[in-house]
């Protein structure tokens, strides 16, 4: 597991672990992201990747250790203030706004950029418009970008599953983040949403934008993933790029069985 | 501000109805209710920042608006101070408030909050009825001045209406420009998903205190305003049926809507004044019309007017999963 | 110290009473989901039962009286359950619910001002006078009580442990899908726990006539005490409504002699507010 790799670091886990009272959720984990990759922390179910993710972005207090973007230390910020650092996430279980249309949703994702306060909000009508309708825009722009164009006045209910994943995407991306963490993105499409999804995962990462995922699922992982962290039941087991995870007789073991590499191979040699 | 010519139509035409208003009903009576009306608009368009965007139980109205009452009556009868310095003054208490009972929503919620707000409104009207040096105790305030302008006392209630109108009028304008800006999506996005608000990076804690507040000091303005114009108060009047009556208003006319606080407050005011003619059994047949309403048309009378809003047909337990 | 016993049994009585209430808008809260705001409403209309129609309008034995009443509500209790908490329940907030029970309340303290008009009445031979136990002197009333709540509360507690209908209700409170898959019929378990929770209701509307006589208002205070000693015990768990009912009893009596007693009802809001906000599982700590 030599980490040879170059270039800045802009996540960075030292040590992190999380107990909940005599369980341990996250065990030392450490690791490293460098710029300019989609990283993936993949492993089983229950091996602590959503406990990770949540403690990363504040939603979870750490146990021990220390975790830094970029710079910052982010580990003891709310989450609000971590966001507020360029990060945005998604939810593996869909956070959106169920009150709002799709549009009025991704205006919420943009808020922070907003400056206005709220007494100025009260006795400057002109400016408080103008800021509505920059919102109103950006949001435009992000719709067109996700190919959400038309359901910009549909409530979340009524939507397919695949377009409100989109959705809790686009919102994530009105802020403008540097990093972007992805919780499961995959879970629960079927495979013409998840190809239509990977697509415009590799959009986002191309307009600048860097991607931390958890994720179960295989081949959404392979085929994206600059470098990928492995854990079970808490700790790190693994960890390198797609194609030395694949060969690591470790990984193999525990979660992708002998029969992935062999079915990975038939596929290699058919493309 | 997402204005649509039908919107800013009915607005004009209504505002200009309640203008002429007074020139057809020239009876007292009537022209009380109408004040009352007023008044009862300015509390429930502010208790719908906390209550029907963010989602935070508030049946505590009654008490923040004698705290506005009182605030600006003692200071008006005990030094003589201009109404409309009071009035000020009753912000300012407003803002005290909502710190005070924001804080607490961020700890508590649900029917937690709900008792608390009670707790609150029972401990103010005990205090207001028995620290007589201070508050009159039971017999209350009396002689409380009313507003006038350039000298000219707003004495009779035409006049007071008037004043009253253009109050209310700026205070639903404020009201509908807030619920329709980000600030609003910020309240209804507190009650839907409060962990994706901070995962957005805004400050939830900020965001409650803001919808407390505003509530706070609409029905501080609100208590200010009636003590004015009734000149005198008591605690007698500061009660739960009235925090529960603001509550009805907001769920009949439409929680979230402006436009549907105003209807809300209008209906629930006037509808049992037109029962009347039942004499004794007129409360028991509009509580009954009221419980139809909660069962029935829990999204108001304005989703009447725009067709059921497909949001939530999801239940209670629908909504942790996102399908 | 003969001072000290009688505060204390006053005290307990009170609290007693407090515990009864937190039970009966714990059952339903724990069957329901829904707190309900129409429980004093539900008080009153027992003791209206028990004193208006029973006893003077129809000069029934007390005993006979209460049986009536008691039963009176239960139907009354299992009749809501149908037509007003069902309904209510599926409702997509909160919100929505808690008006909806306050108006019920509304309705039918209305009903009551109606049917037995809006002056009160006593009943002046039921449960009056005193006892002399030695130099202490307690009323009759805070002894009925105290027996009364005692026996009720073991009662229940016999009732939910032992009897297939009790162990039901238990399983309908914990999970509601779960209960329906072993057979529970759950709609008819819910009913039947309202139905208690309404002849609990009746039990305490009576008990309290020789305190604060038949009137419109007599069963507001201790209706929201009763949510405040539910707090302060631990929120709707069955022994948290008991002890936090009768430790407000106690500390409310004791409290009036330390500051004026015009201020004795704040002591429960004051109380309720600081639990809510530095320990809102209650006493017992029950995080339901």
């Amino acid at each position: 597991m030599a980490d040879n790799r170059e270039g800045k670091s802009i996540l960075t886990l030292n040590h992190v672990t999380k107990r909940f009272s005599g369980l341990v959720a996250v065990n030392d984990l450490s690791l490293d992201m460098k710029e300019r990759t989609i990283h993936a922390l993949i492993g089983p179910n229950g091996a602590g990747k959503s406990t990770a993710i949540n403690m990363i972005t504040g939603l979870l207090p750490l146990t021990e250790g220390e975790i830094y973007h970029e710079d910052t230390k982010i580990s003891g910020m709310n989450a609000h203030q971590i966001a507020r650092t360029s990060c945005s996430r998604t939810f593996q279980n869909l956070k959106l706004y169920r009150s709002m249309t799709v549009k009025e949703n991704l205006m919420m994702g943009n808020m922070t950029d907003r400056k206005q306060g709220f007494v100025p909000f009260l006795f400057d009508i002109k400016n408080a418009n103008k800021e509505e309708k920059l919102m109103n825009e950006k949001a435009d722009q992000i719709l067109e970008f996700m190919g959400l164009k038309d359901l910009a006045g549909e409530y979340p209910a009524n939507m397919p599953y695949g377009k409100q994943k989109l959705t809790e995407l686009a919102r994530s991306l009105m802020s403008d983040p540097r990093l972007l963490f992805l919780d499961e993105p995959a879970a629960g499409l079927n495979p013409s949403e998840r190809v239509e999804f990977v697509n415009i995962m590799l959009k986002v990462f191309d307009s600048g934008i860097d991607i931390f995922l958890i994720e179960h699922n295989m081949d959404v992982i392979m085929n994206i993933s600059n470098y990928i962290t492995v854990i079970n039941f808490g700790a790190k087991i693994a960890e390198g790029t797609p194609e030395e995870i694949q060969q690591d007789p470790v990984v193999i073991k525990a979660y992708l069985g002998d029969r992935y590499k062999q079915n990975m191979a038939r596929g290699a040699s058919n493309a | 501000m997402k204005v649509n010519k039908t919107s800013a139509l009915i607005a004009v035409a209504a505002i200009a109805l309640a203008a002429i208003l007074p020139m057809f009903i020239s009876n007292n009576y009537h022209l009380n209710l109408m004040i009352q009306v007023l008044i009862n608009i300015i509390i429930v368009v502010g208790l719908n920042f906390i209550t029907g965007l963010t989602g935070q139980m508030n049946l505590g109205t009654a008490g923040i608006f004698s705290m506005g009452a009182y605030t600006s009556s003692l200071l008006a009868t005990r030094l003589g101070i201009n109404p409309w310095i009071c009035l000020i003054a009753a912000v300012g208490m407003g803002f005290l408030i909502g710190m005070g009972l924001g804080y607490p929503s961020l700890r508590v919620s649900g029917v937690y909050l709900a008792l608390t707000t009670i707790g609150f409104s029972e401990i103010v009207r005990i205090l207001m009825t028995n620290l007589t040096g201070l508050t009159g105790g039971a017999l209350g305030v009396t002689g409380i001045p009313p507003f006038s302008i350039l000298g000219h006392k707003f004495q009779t209630n035409k006049e007071i209406y008037y004043l009253y109108l253009v109050i209310a009028i700026i205070l639903i304008f404020n009201a509908y420009r807030i619920v329709n800006s980000k600030w609003g999506r910020a309240f209804l996005a507190v009650k839907d998903n409060p962990d994706a608000v901070e995962a957005g990076g805004i400050n939830i804690a900020s965001i409650k205190i803001l919808a407390f507040t505003l509530a706070a000091v609409y029905a501080t303005v609100a208590g200010s305003l009636y003590a004015h114009y009734v000149g005198f108060i008591n605690p007698s009047a500061y009660n739960l049926e009235y925090s529960i009556n603001y509550v009805v208003m907001l769920v009949i006319g439409g929680i979230g809507s402006v436009p549907g606080n105003v209807l809300g407050a209008i209906l629930v005011t006037l509808v049992p004044e037109l029962l009347r003619f039942m004499e004794n059994y007129y409360w028991l047949v509009f509580s009954i019309i009221t419980l139809l309403f909660v069962i029935f048309l829990p999204n108001g009378m304005v989703s009447l007017f725009k067709g059921k809003k497909r949001e939530a047909k999801a239940g209670k337990g629908a909504q942790a999963n996102g399908r | 110290m003969q001072v000290f016993v009688q505060l204390l049994i006053t005290g307990i009585a009170m609290g007693f009473i407090y515990a009864l209430v937190g039970i009966e808008y714990t059952l339903i809260w724990n069957a329901t989901g829904l707190l309900n705001f129409s429980h004093d409403k539900f008080i009153l209309f027992g003791a209206y039962m028990f004193a208006g129609t029973y006893v003077l309008g129809l000069g029934l034995p007390p005993i006979l009286a209460i049986l009536f009443a008691v039963l009176t509500m239960f139907l009354f209790g299992i009749v809501s359950a149908f037509v007003i908490f069902n309904p209510l329940s599926k409702l997509s907030t909160n919100l929505f619910a808690v008006i909806g029970t306050v108006i019920l309340g509304r309705i039918m303290i209305e009903s009551v001002r109606l049917i037995w008009g809006p002056l009160p009445f006593t009943l002046d031979n039921f449960l009056r006078g005193s006892i002399h136990f030695g130099s202490v002197v307690v009323s009759k009333a805070h002894l009925v009580i105290i027996v009364v709540c005692s026996l009720i509360t073991a009662g229940l507690q016999v009732f939910f442990k032992t009897t297939k209908t009790g162990k039901a209700m238990r399983c309908v409170s914990e999970n509601k899908t779960a209960a329906s898959l072993m057979g529970i019929n759950v709609p008819m378990n819910i009913a039947f726990t309202i139905g208690l929770s309404a002849i609990v209701c009746a039990t305490i509307g009576i008990l309290v006539i020789p305190i604060f006589n038949v009137e419109l208002q007599m069963s507001s205070m201790i209706g929201l005490k009763g949510f405040a000693s539910g707090v302060i015990g631990g929120f709707g768990y069955l022994p948290g409504a008991i002890v936090g009912g009768i430790l407000l009893g106690v500390v409310e009596i004791f409290g009036s002699m330390l500051i004026p007693s015009v201020y004795k009802d704040c002591l429960s809001f004051v109380l309720l507010i600081i639990f809510l906000l530095v320990r809102p599982s209650g006493i017992l700590g029950n995080k339901r």
